[in-house]
């Protein structure tokens, strides 16, 4: 019966220590997580656009390398396919971008669209929460006459890392949420 | 006889020429005299007034009387030293005039600033966000960040705040979020709190996702 009692309270201090660790966020405040990550996403795909892009100044396009890999975790990989081949390579941050900088065409167009979850924010035991984002990206590349001579669009997915962290700012202590993009793994390529 | 009354009459005559030369000789010197002390009371006068501030002469007016006075050279060690004392005191009234005057222009200066409408953070966000090149944007965030006591600045965005509950995005700086508006061409914040310096400068912007 001891036992049994015992039993019992260490149950409930065990499920009480785990829900006050686990503190469901209320779904607005989750919403205005899940937003803040899909912006993040939303502003990479505006620096791939400038890096991508033969108008944009050499100083400006290293400068948007230096803040595009910035969103990312340190060891993230970036998926790349093609048309012409069925293997798809990875590459890091900014070895993907500086290519995407030098690619061989006289104008490259780069347009993401349906930037969605696929995997909503999920809270994992270490309090990060992580999710799945998709994006389609158009790749279009014209030569020295205008014309186009490549097209595709690929479907990648892209992890979300979200956890919350304090800095001091001006003596306060400020809580904010740290997004970090994982990897970006290239789903399907198609014309 | 006659040579002799003629004779007579010629030192009669020379007589009264010479009398009468040296008299008003005299009366020369004397005059010249009173003109003198006249002079070097109107000057003495002048200059204790000027050292005394009792004048109504303007700076000018003052500074060109105590040169006439020193061109006269009266050669009076009391004027001399009244000439250096009111030279003084004038040299120093001038200094406080061109300061006065300084003050004044700047003043007015600042006036017509502050009258001219100013470019609020708000309008170099927007300004910024729809320049048509780098270029464009980045002389608006040069000039944008006049505003700022430094480039480094913290900027806290808030994501979400209710009640107590105050979640922001990771801290950036002045700078960074400029060229951020630049580069993602949209602004979706509004200005929650600004602080200042001393100087009038941010220190610290807190802006709110709209």
């Amino acid at each position: 019966m001891k036992k049994i009692l015992l039993t019992l309270l260490f149950g409930i201090f065990l499920l009480g220590n785990t829900q006050s660790f686990a503190q469901e966020l209320s779904p607005e405040r989750k919403q205005a997580i899940d937003s803040l990550a899909l912006e993040k996403v939303r502003d990479l795909s505006k620096y791939i656009k400038i890096v991508g892009s033969k108008e944009t100044p050499w100083s400006e396009a290293n400068r948007v390398i230096d803040r595009a890999e910035e969103l990312f975790a340190p060891e993230a990989e970036i998926g790349v396919s093609s048309l012409t081949s069925n293997q798809v390579m990875y590459y890091k941050v900014r070895q993907y971008l500086e290519r995407l900088m030098r690619l061989n065409y006289d104008r490259v167009e780069i347009d993401w669209y349906k930037i969605e979850y696929v995997s909503d924010l999920q809270r994992q035991p270490d309090g990060t929460y992580v999710g799945v984002i998709t994006v389609f990206q158009t790749f279009k590349g014209f030569d020295k006459e205008g014309r186009l001579i490549y097209q595709d669009t690929t479907k990648k997915d892209i992890t979300v890392y979200v956890k919350r962290k304090e800095t001091q700012i001006g003596g306060r202590l400020i809580g904010f949420w740290d997004v970090l993009l994982g990897d970006m793994r290239v789903k399907e390529t198609t014309h | 006889m006659k040579l002799q009354i003629k004779n007579l009459f010629i030192i009669t005559m020379l007589l009264f020429v010479t009398i009468g030369g040296t008299t008003s000789c005299g009366s020369k010197k004397k005059m010249a005299k009173k003109e003198y002390e006249a002079k070097v009371e109107q000057a003495k006068k002048d200059l204790n007034a000027i050292i005394n501030e009792e004048t109504l002469w303007t700076l000018e007016e003052q500074k060109a009387r105590v040169e006439e006075i020193e061109k006269m050279d009266l050669q009076n060690p009391e004027i001399d030293e009244l000439i250096i004392k009111a030279k003084e005191i004038l040299n120093r009234e001038i200094a406080e005039a061109e300061r006065l005057a300084e003050e004044e222009r700047l003043r007015q200066l600042e006036e017509q600033n502050q009258m001219k409408p100013k470019t609020s953070l708000e309008d170099y966000f927007a300004i910024i966000a729809a320049a048509p090149d780098a270029e464009t944007a980045n002389e608006k965030i040069a000039e944008a960040l006049k505003l700022f006591a430094s480039p480094d600045v913290p900027v806290l965005i808030i994501i979400y705040h209710v009640g107590d509950i105050i979640d922001y995005d990771a801290p950036t700086t002045a700078e960074r979020y400029l060229n951020y508006i630049k580069d993602q061409k949209k602004v979706n914040v509004g200005i929650k709190n600004i602080k200042y310096d001393n100087d009038n400068k941010i220190t610290e912007l807190e802006l709110i996702k709209k």
